[in-house]
């Protein structure tokens, strides 16, 4: 009795050990992040103290205030928003329609949709570029430059990212409450809102979430697609590296800045992380 | 409350702040004054005095140009004080994208290559010009003016622009290109070390000689030598060395260091375009070994730690954390390394000196044969596929104006104009930086811009990997070179030079 | 059964999205492989090669090798984060005060931008500059990713694994939960001991968990460019060069795009093909797990 209480002492001792060294390991390259954000540039070489010595504000003021990050934040929230909704509509959708029909071809469909994830983006770009600026205009107006071009372009990887995590949820809702629904009059849309979305909530809010992330902190396609008016803050954190020296505190301010969006949003919906990654690996 | 209530809260809070902050209008920044008085029109002077700004601009106002440049002081400068100055006076309205020198290099090719008018002004580097005059991509700036006499400044003074404006002009002499940055990448050393008697005293006693800026890079090495034993303690290194995996370390040795020890214009033969000797080159031969050897094996050796991870920024950092007794750095950083105390740690102990050179260099480069280091610089050219050609025009006139050049070279150490070598603001800031502005004023003439070949950022690349492998010790600087030089006729050929 | 109309209905906005922003920009891509274009040639536009560019890869020896780097850094990053996301996971099955704290704690690195994991970590271990080498040499290690091969790679995976291994982490967990009491319970009734457990019971039952994230984690690691580009620019020489950063050099400085798009083309082709395998293997387990 005693013997197997002290293996359980010590488990947990260690368990502690773990998580707590884990902790650390996980935080010190964020907080040494925002260590440089608070010195001023000559502060910078040779300064390995692990506490701050003082707060250089300007590194967080200038290119909030005085710069357009600022402004790249806001687009960064209409961009990343506007794309998790309009993937959440499409792949919800698109994952009742794969899970419950059987369409020819679903099972390439589906697989169809994960290969726009898998190349390497950087010949992708001209292409993209192309498209935007040239082929897609009316007169003057292009797609070039607008919040609504990097929406659609960021569907290139979180859609199928989000068919992909939601297909295993949907599957595993019953056919049966659909059924049910449809006998007592329902249309194929009201069973989608009613019946599939409160049951696959959480795993919808998960992959909402990570969708959510990766629009965010995309860098590529924003550098390529926007100039001026829908710049995004990643886009943003490029610009500090010029050739008159990488300003590497306002960079981190502004990485930092970058940050705290992301992860609000991710201690919202953590809870749901867990509860909704079934993949429907074992039903009953 | 519950958790939950405070997590909506706290995201409320967040998004609002965002939005608040994103409506801060991005007031100028703390560098100096507006442009002064000359702006003539505004409320002082009621209608009666309308500026040749206004006029002329008058077809265009409401007019939208969008351009694309570099994220670096002088380009700030322009978006943040100047841009908003001229839309105030002419109504035409700037659009001016800062970012990253890759980015801004892959868009603007892009929009020029397919045509698509995006930008009305490009930021063109004094190595891509020969390949936008190439591939014709930019607007005859010459041209465009005889034909439209009246967009023209009285005051523009063409011939007022340094020896620098010829780098932007094509073989009959019409300019494609206005400047608006231009330095010079110099050496820098350590005048409170050079000056220590001590140090000058251990010195002498080692080498010799007394202690000065080198003029030869055996010198040089002598020097570095002497300085990384001196500091060894004391986190100081003989010199900087750009040995980054990053075009900036092939860029240390084609701009500086090859020039500078009698290899121009990469060692590519003009003629045929080849860079073996076996066909006329001069890339693998025994002189670029041995200069290739020195700074990237021998100098290595003698520069701090973080140099294998630098590119320029990294390199001009060490020098003003004061890691470095001597180093190339390019001019741009120079002024602020010599004054900016919120950023360097050596203000006030900074020399500028001509880079050392090997035998005949110099001689050569006084009689226009060669040069002994790199003239760094950028123009705004106006893209053929512009569709604001005219009020893009005046935007290039307004930022070259002749009254705003001492306000800009204080902000951003950058010199295009002749007359601004005598602005008081200039010669105020001269001696600041040990005579950074002198020197590129009366040497200036011996440094020259990259070789007029179109294929810089193909053929450049070619030649990283061997200037990185040199560094990492993956092959000899010997080898290197004699695998560079071919991988690069063949290159040449498959771009269909040297048929 | 049901109406297909209905089925094609739901389907067509994704599939309209996908293949205007997807579908189109690859068939351009595919098309430009088959030329020779470069910006700065002297012939500009596009000038036919029919299948040269996809020979001239075959014998591209820093071409393959560069794939070599990947795979063998996929390798040793997915590795261990599908090793320590398993065993982490276990954790976080047990009850224990502030587990819930640990975990959201731990979930950090995933919401930091690719371009900003990279320049932390090149904060953090630049020499002069960064604690990790400082500390280091104190306890006389002499750390320099700008100068050692090996540090530079381990540096690399050391990276990616801090980024990624609460993805695989929280999905293994998410597996986990998933999983019946009943088989666990009555093994250790019968007297099984934690080895064995996982090893003929946990493991086969998280089949389809685990090669989900293999795949997804495998796709993504042979993709990675802005943290490894960040950090070491590829280097030192070309030792984290690896095929990502490869195309994205001869894409945009070099403006090599027919060349570039060959190149995507062929890596894309592997990609599809190593992940085909790796789904026909997930769905097999479906299959059998579902039963």
């Amino acid at each position: 009795m005693r013997w197997s209480t002290a293996r359980k002492r010590l488990g947990l001792a260690l368990t502690y050990v773990v998580w707590i060294a884990l902790t650390l390991a996980t935080l010190f390259p964020i907080y040494w992040m925002f260590l440089v954000s608070t010195r001023s540039r000559v502060e910078l070489f040779g300064n390995f103290q692990l506490y701050p010595s003082g707060f250089f504000v300007e590194n967080f003021i200038r290119p909030l205030f005085r710069d357009v990050y600022g402004r790249y934040l806001l687009n960064s929230l209409i961009i990343s928003t506007g794309n998790t909704l309009l993937v959440a509509i499409l792949a919800i959708l698109a994952t009742y329609a794969l899970s419950r029909y059987r369409i020819p071809g679903d099972q390439n469909i589906f697989f169809w949709t994960i290969t726009n994830r898998m190349a390497p983006p950087a010949a992708f770009m001209l292409p993209m570029f192309l498209l935007y600026s040239r082929i897609l205009r009316l007169g003057n107006w292009q797609l070039f430059d607008t919040h609504i071009g990097l929406i659609l372009a960021y569907c290139v990887f979180n859609l199928p990212f989000a068919i992909w995590l939601l297909k295993g949820i949907v599957d595993g809702i019953p056919v049966d409450l659909d059924e049910a629904a449809m006998v007592d009059g329902a249309s194929v849309i009201q069973v989608i809102w009613q019946v599939i979305v409160p049951l696959a909530a959480p795993g919808i809010a998960i992959t909402a979430l990570l969708s959510w992330i990766f629009a965010w902190n995309e860098y590529l396609f924003a550098a390529t697609l926007t100039s001026v008016n829908a710049r995004t803050i990643t886009t943003g954190l490029a610009e500090f590296v010029t050739v008159v020296g990488t300003n590497w505190g306002e960079m981190a301010a502004m990485a930092t800045v970058c940050l705290a969006p992301a992860l609000l949003f991710l201690s919202l919906v953590q809870r749901y992380i867990v509860v909704g990654l079934t993949f429907g690996a074992v039903r009953e | 409350m519950s958790l939950r209530h405070i997590h909506w809260l706290l995201s409320a809070l967040v998004v609002a702040s965002m939005v608040l902050i994103s409506c801060a209008p991005p007031a100028a920044p703390a560098a100096p004054a507006a442009p002064a008085a000359p702006a003539a029109g505004e409320e002082a002077a009621p209608a009666k005095e309308v500026s040749w700004w206004t006029k002329a601009a008058e077809p265009y106002k409401g007019v939208t140009i969008r351009g694309i440049s570099e994220s670096t002081p002088p380009s700030k400068y322009m978006q943040q004080v100047l841009a908003p100055a001229f839309e105030k006076e002419t109504g035409i309205k700037v659009e001016f994208e800062v970012t990253s020198w890759d980015q801004m290099y892959d868009k603007e090719i892009k929009d020029m290559e397919a045509g698509t008018g995006i930008y009305d002004f490009v930021y063109v580097e004094q190595d891509i010009i020969y390949a936008y005059l190439q591939r014709k991509f930019l607007t005859d700036l010459t041209t465009f003016m005889e034909q439209n006499p009246q967009l023209v400044y009285a005051d523009l003074d063409m011939n007022d622009f340094t020896s620098f404006i010829d780098y932007f002009k094509d073989d009959q002499g019409h300019a494609y290109g206005i400047p608006f940055e231009a330095f010079l990448k110099v050496y820098l050393y350590r005048k409170d070390l050079f000056n220590d008697p001590e140090v000058q005293a251990a010195f002498k006693e080692k080498y010799g000689w007394d202690l000065r800026p080198a003029t030869t890079w055996e010198e040089y090495g002598q020097i570095a030598e002497f300085f990384t034993e001196w500091g060894k303690d004391k986190e100081l290194y003989g010199t900087t060395v750009t040995a980054g995996t990053h075009p900036a370390a092939t860029y240390e040795m084609i701009e500086s260091v090859f020039p500078a020890w009698g290899i121009y214009r990469w060692g590519i033969n003009m003629e045929n375009w080849k860079a073996t000797s076996a066909n006329g080159g001069s890339l693998d031969s025994e002189q670029a070994k041995k200069a290739l050897r020195f700074w990237d094996v021998d100098m290595l050796k003698f520069a701090p730690p973080e140099a294998t991870s630098s590119t320029w920024d990294e390199v001009a950092a060490s020098f003003a954390a004061g890691r470095a007794a001597q180093g190339l750095i390019y001019g741009e950083n120079a002024a602020w390394i010599a004054t900016d105390s919120t950023r360097s740690k050596v203000v006030g102990n900074v020399g500028v000196a001509l880079p050392p050179t090997a035998p005949g260099v110099m001689d050569e480069a006084k009689a226009a044969k060669g040069y002994i280091g790199y003239y760094d610089g950028g123009a705004l050219g106006i893209p053929v596929s512009s569709k604001n050609k005219e009020a893009a025009f005046l935007w290039l006139q307004w930022m070259a104006r002749k009254d705003f050049q001492g306000d800009f070279a204080a902000a951003a150490s950058r010199i295009v104009r002749k007359s601004t070598f005598e602005d008081p603001k200039v010669l105020e800031l001269d001696p600041k930086v040990d005579g950074y502005f002198s020197l590129m004023k009366e040497q200036g003439p011996l440094f020259a811009g990259a070789p007029p070949f179109p294929f810089h950022n193909t053929i450049r690349p070619v030649l990283d990997p061997f200037i990185w492998k040199t560094i990492s010790g993956e092959v000899t600087p010997e080898d290197a070179l004699d695998q560079a030089a071919q991988a690069i006729d063949a290159e040449l050929a498959k771009l269909g030079y040297g048929q | 059964m049901k109406s297909n109309r209905i089925a094609w209905g739901l389907l067509a906005p994704t599939l309209l999205v996908l293949g205007f922003a997807g579908l189109l920009p690859f068939f351009y891509v595919v098309y430009v492989g088959f030329f020779n274009w470069n910006v700065f040639s002297r012939v500009a536009g596009l000038v036919y090669t029919g299948a040269d560019n996809y020979r001239r890869l075959v014998f591209d020896a820093d071409f393959l090798a560069s794939i070599g780097r990947s795979v063998r850094f996929t390798f040793w990053a997915v590795s261990i984060e599908m090793i320590l996301g398993m065993g982490l996971a276990q954790s976080l099955m047990r009850d224990f005060k502030g587990k819930g704290f640990f975990r959201a704690v731990y979930a950090l690195p995933l919401t930091v931008a690719p371009i900003a994991v990279g320049a932390t970590w090149r904060l953090l271990t630049m020499p002069g500059m960064g604690p990790l080498p400082y500390y280091l040499k104190q306890i006389g290690f002499d750390y320099n990713l700008g100068r050692y091969p090996a540090h530079a790679f381990a540096t690399t995976v050391l990276m990616d694994v801090w980024h990624w291994t609460p993805f695989v982490t929280l999905t293994f967990l998410a597996g986990l939960t998933a999983l019946p009491k009943e088989p666990f319970e009555q093994a250790m009734v019968d007297g099984a001991n934690r080895w064995q457990i996982l090893r003929h019971l946990t493991l086969p039952m998280l089949r389809p968990v685990i090669l989900t994230a293999l795949f997804l984690r495998i796709m993504d690691a042979l993709r990675i460019v802005d943290e490894v580009f960040m950090l070491t620019g590829g280097g030192p020489g070309m030792h984290t060069h690896y095929v990502g950063i490869f195309v994205w050099r001869v894409v945009f400085p070099k403006t090599d795009y027919g060349y570039g798009s060959a190149m995507s083309v062929l890596l894309l082709y592997f990609t599809i093909v190593l992940c085909w395998l790796l789904l026909t293997s997930i769905t097999q387990a479906r299959r059998e797990a579902g039963t």
